[in-house]
């Protein structure tokens, strides 16, 4: 059993650290919207366990100019992508 | 697969209810069934009809209705918070004697069992809030 | 009420409420939905995290903002048969608010056990 978390908002209101909290090995977080901004720091995602896949949504860094900014860590995807991960994993969680 | 989505936000305040219809789109494009789409607290202001937008802008509630009607896709607009924000269908608005109805026709007004019988029909439910 | 469920099953809901009251209306949303689960007979966790833990404090009037009580509408909770009531305790403990201060009928839960819930969860809406 796993779980995709998606974030939608900026570091400062500290979704990712809720998330964090509750967060299971095997699971998956997606960074969307203004959360994609988590994928251009790389203090934000040190804090995130080696079990744990990163992923960034392509179109909302396009729209921020922050795709270049982006570390390595972080797997880029699109929308496309966001549904598959969806059907991977056995439920979604949303932190808005 | 056979999903639902629960949208929260209202156009244009945020980004989430733009991200939902691309999600939407996306999935009817890779073949997936959208089971229903349910707009509850300030997403039902995105059924409402009664919006105009600027020529260079895009009207988000026609873009709902469009998918909603060209995929005959389930959607359900709750009830208890359509009313209150001015979100009627006809059936609402001649009961309580408002004359005019401003909930697109593509979409249900309808109470929280739609959503729960989303839950149990759908393999992913997925919110925007 | 109409329940037009094609394969009439039940399901395990967690509803994880993260918000204040009465700043913002996510809290009624998060209990609107859950109260609609138990009338539709599905099993529900609900969870109090981060500033949802706000949501216990004793003594609440809402009308002083013309708003309903929201704490009274939480005792509602066991009233539809809700009865897996649960509250965070780092929440707790990070905002200062001992056991002495809360609506009761709460269980307190570590995160690991907020994320067995969720694990076991067919489904789970997090507002």
């Amino acid at each position: 059993m796993s779980c995709l978390h998606t974030i939608n908002k900026s570091p400062e209101n500290n979704l990712l650290k809720s998330c964090l909290n509750v967060v299971c090995s095997g699971d998956a977080i997606l960074f969307i919207e203004d959360g994609v901004y988590h994928c251009a720091s790389l203090v934000e995602l040190q804090a995130i366990q080696d079990t744990v896949k990163v992923y960034g949504l392509r179109e909302d860094m396009l729209a921020r100019a922050t795709l270049v900014r982006t570390m390595d860590s972080v797997e880029i995807v699109d929308t496309a992508r966001f549904i598959e991960l969806c059907c991977e994993h056995d439920k979604v969680v949303s932190w808005f | 697969m056979k999903f639902s989505l629960v949208i929260y936000a209202a156009p244009y305040s945020s980004e989430s209810a733009a991200t939902a219809l691309r999600f939407a789109r996306s999935l009817i494009a890779q073949g997936h069934e959208l089971y229903r789409l349910f707009f509850f607290g300030d997403g039902v202001h995105n059924v409402s009809k009664l919006t105009v937008v600027a020529q260079d802008e895009i009207n988000l509630q026609q873009q709902w209705n469009a998918l909603i009607n060209e995929y005959k896709i389930d959607s359900v607009v709750c009830v208890s918070s359509a009313l209150r924000r001015g979100i009627l269908d006809q059936t609402e608005a001649n009961r309580h004697d408002l004359g005019v109805a401003s909930a697109y026709e593509s979409s249900e007004v309808a109470g929280l069992g739609q959503l729960i019988d989303a839950t149990l029909n759908s393999d992913r439910v997925v919110n925007f809030g | 009420m109409t329940n037009n469920a094609k394969k009439p099953i039940k399901s395990i809901i967690t509803f994880i409420s993260r918000s204040a009251p009465y700043g913002h209306n996510k809290a009624n949303l998060c209990l609107e939905m859950a109260l609609a689960s138990a009338v539709f007979e599905q099993d529900v966790n609900y969870v109090f995290l981060d500033d949802g833990v706000f949501q216990l404090l004793k003594g609440q009037d809402g009308s002083s903002v013309q708003s309903k009580t929201l704490g009274n509408a939480l005792e509602a909770l066991a009233l539809y048969g809700i009865e897996n009531i649960y509250a965070d305790q780092h929440s707790l403990e990070k905002r200062g608010i001992v056991s002495a201060d809360l609506l009761p009928g709460m269980q307190l839960v570590s995160g690991d056990e907020v994320s067995k819930l969720i694990e076991n969860s067919d489904t789970v809406f997090n507002l």
